[in-house]
C-alpha cells in the first residue's frame, strides 16, 4: 500500500513550478491542486470546510472539552459572578466604580467559587492543547507530510523563511497555547482545532468560517470601489483572509504572520480549499511591501497580542501600504483605558493573567482609535462593527 | 521545537513558555492537580462512550439493533464475568474513599523502625 507520505512526495517531485528561493527559504507559486488530494488520503473526511480531526478519539476529546466550555459558561461562570457580587457587596463597593485590575484582583482572590472557576477553566483549557497536541505530535510524520504536500500547492503563493528573526513578544505561549504561534511545527493546527470549541462557546459556529466570512462581508470598502490588493496583517490560520478572497475574487489577497508554522498552515488549508489568497511570513510593522500597494489593509484580533509600542509601528506601516482613499480597519477588542468597573476589569485582568493574553492590558491601555486618527487617516463617525460586539475602526487613508 | 529531520524544516522556533500552569487557585497543589485530573478523566470517559454510539450504530446497520442491545440478557457466566470487572473498576477509582490516613506527613510523622 502507498503511504500518504509517499504519494505527496511523488506529486510533489512531479511539479515543475516549484521554486526555492534559496535552502532556507521556500516560495510556492501555486503549481499543485491541493484540494484535488485523493480522498484516501483524508482518513475521516471533511464536514465541509473543517477537515475532520484523524482519530475518533481526539475528536471525541474535543466535543468533550466543548462541552465543558458551554457547561462553564451557564454554570460555573454563573456562581463565579454572584460571588464575585457578593464579596463586591461585602466590602461595601459600588460595582459601577472604576477600579484598577489590581484593586480587582485583591477582591477575588479569597473567593472559593471564583477560584474553582478559574480552575475548572484552566484545566479544560490545559486539556485542550494537550490532547491535541499529542494527537500532532503522536502523528508528526502524518502532519509533516501534508505541511510539505502544501507548501507545493496552489493556486496562491507562500513565503516562508528558517531564518526569519521572531521578535521575543510575538512568542508567548498565548491563550497557553503549547508553543505559540511560533513554537510548535504544528502551531496552525492546533490553532485552528483548539479555537473552534472556544467560537462554538463564545460567538456562535465557525467551523466553516462563518464568523470569518460575517466578518468579512462587513468590511467597508474605498469609495471609488477599487478593491485590487488587500493585506491581512497577522493572519494567523488564514480564515479571514481566505474569506476576503472569496468575497473579492479578482483581488490579490495576503495573509502575512509572525508564526512560521501558522502561514503555513494558513496556505495548505487555502490551497485545499482552492483559495487563491496568498501568505507570507511577515511582521505587520515590516510587511516589505510597496509604499500605497493596498486598496484594503485590515487585521482580526491582532493588536491586543501586541505590545502598545509595537501597535504603534504597526499603524503606521499600515499608513504607509494603504493608498490614498484605501480603507484601513483592524478588528479587535474594544478598549477600555486602565480603569474600569470591578467585574468587567476583572474579566478583562483574569483573561490576560491566565489565558496568558501577554500584551492584552498593554492594548487596553492604549486609546487604539486615537492613534490611528494621528497617523494619516481619517475616521467616518459611528462605524459599523465588521465584527459584532467588537470595537470598529474605520479609517481612510487621507491623499 | 527542533524538528525530527533537519530537511524536514517546520518553521518553529523557541517560545517563551507560559507560567499558569504554576498557579494554585484552590489553596493546595494537590486539590489543583485533583480537578485537572477529574476533567481528563471526563475527557477519556466520554471519549469511550462516544466510541460506543459510534459501534452502536454501525451495528444497527449492520442488522443488530439499539432495542436488541437495550434487551439483552446476558448468560450466567457473562453476569460473573462483568460483576468481577464491575468491583474491579470500583475499588480501583473509588476504593481510594476509603483510606484511613489520618496524620498529616512531615517531620513528625513517625520513622520507620
Amino acid at each position: 500500500m502507498i503511504g500518504r507520505r509517499e504519494l505527496f512526495g511523488a506529486a510533489a517531485a512531479s511539479v515543475a513550478l516549484v521554486k526555492l528561493l534559496d535552502d532556507k527559504a521556500i516560495a510556492s507559486t501555486g503549481a499543485m491542486d491541493a484540494s484535488k488530494a485523493p480522498e484516501w488520503a483524508q482518513p475521516r473526511g471533511a464536514d465541509g470546510r473543517l477537515t475532520r480531526l484523524e482519530s475518533l478519539d481526539v475528536e471525541s476529546q474535543q466535543d468533550f472539552t466543548l462541552g465543558f466550555r458551554l457547561m462553564q459558561n451557564k454554570t460555573l461562570r454563573s456562581s463565579s459572578n454572584a460571588a464575585f457580587a457578593r464579596a463586591l457587596a461585602k466590602l461595601g463597593m459600588d460595582p459601577k466604580t472604576p477600579v484598577t485590575a489590581e484593586e480587582v484582583r485583591a477582591i477575588a482572590d479569597s473567593e472559593p467559587t471564583i477560584n474553582m472557576a478559574s480552575k475548572a477553566w484552566l484545566s479544560n483549557q490545559q486539556i485542550t492543547w494537550k490532547t491535541l497536541a499529542d494527537h500532532f505530535h503522536a502523528n508528526s510524520d502524518h502532519y509533516l507530510s501534508e505541511l510539505e504536500f502544501g507548501d507545493r500547492s496552489g493556486p496562491g503563493a507562500l513565503e516562508l523563511n528558517r531564518e526569519f528573526d521572531v521578535p521575543a513578544f510575538a512568542r508567548h505561549e498565548i491563550h497557553i497555547q503549547p508553543g505559540g504561534y511560533v513554537g510548535d511545527p504544528f502551531a496552525g493546527y492546533l490553532y485552528h482545532y483548539g479555537t473552534n470549541s472556544f467560537y462554538i462557546a463564545v460567538m456562535g459556529h465557525n467551523e466553516q468560517d462563518q464568523v470569518h466570512e460575517g466578518t468579512a462581508s462587513r468590511l467597508p470598502i474605498p469609495a471609488d470601489g477599487k478593491v485590487r490588493r488587500i493585506l491581512d496583517m497577522g493572519c494567523g490560520v488564514g480564515q479571514l483572509t481566505v474569506a476576503l478572497q472569496e468575497r473579492f475574487p479578482e483581488a490579490e489577497v495576503w495573509g502575512i504572520d509572525v508564526g512560521g508554522p501558522m502561514v503555513r498552515y494558513a496556505h495548505s488549508r487555502a490551497s485545499r480549499l482552492g483559495s487563491k489568497a496568498n501568505f507570507a511570513q511577515r511582521l505587520a510593522e515590516n510587511t516589505g511591501f510597496p509604499d500605497g500597494h493596498f486598496d484594503l489593509v485590515t487585521s482580526y484580533l491582532l493588536h491586543h497580542e501586541l505590545p502598545a509600542e509595537v501597535t504603534r509601528k504597526v499603524i503606521a506601516e499600515a499608513a504607509r501600504v494603504t493608498r490614498p482613499g484605501g480603507v484601513y480597519y483592524p478588528i479587535d477588542f474594544m478598549s477600555g483605558g486602565v480603569k474600569s468597573p470591578a467585574a468587567y476589569m476583572y474579566n478583562r485582568w483574569w483573561d490576560h493573567r491566565w489565558n496568558n493574553e501577554v500584551w492584552s492590558m498593554e492594548y487596553h491601555s492604549l486609546d487604539f482609535s486615537g492613534e490611528i486618527a494621528k497617523s494619516g487617516f481619517t475616521m467616518p463617525a459611528n462605524p459599523v462593527a465588521a465584527l459584532p460586539g467588537f470595537g470598529a475602526r474605520y479609517a481612510i487613508r487621507t491623499a | 521545537m527542533a524538528a525530527p529531520d533537519p530537511n524536514r524544516p517546520t518553521y518553529a522556533v523557541d517560545a517563551i513558555p507560559s507560567d499558569v500552569r504554576n498557579g494554585v487557585f484552590l489553596g493546595n497543589p494537590a486539590l489543583d492537580n485533583v480537578v485537572t485530573c477529574l476533567i481528563a478523566f471526563g475527557a477519556e470517559v466520554w471519549s469511550t462512550k462516544r466510541r460506543l454510539k459510534v459501534l452502536e450504530a454501525l451495528m444497527t446497520k449492520a442488522g443488530v439493533t439499539h432495542e436488541m442491545i437495550e434487551k439483552y440478557v446476558p448468560t450466567a457466566a457473562e453476569t460473573a464475568e462483568w460483576e468481577k470487572e464491575r468491583d474491579r473498576f470500583i475499588e480501583l477509582t473509588l476504593g481510594p474513599l476509603g483510606n484511613d490516613g489520618f496524620r498529616t506527613v512531615g517531620t513528625d510523622f513517625p520513622k520507620h523502625d
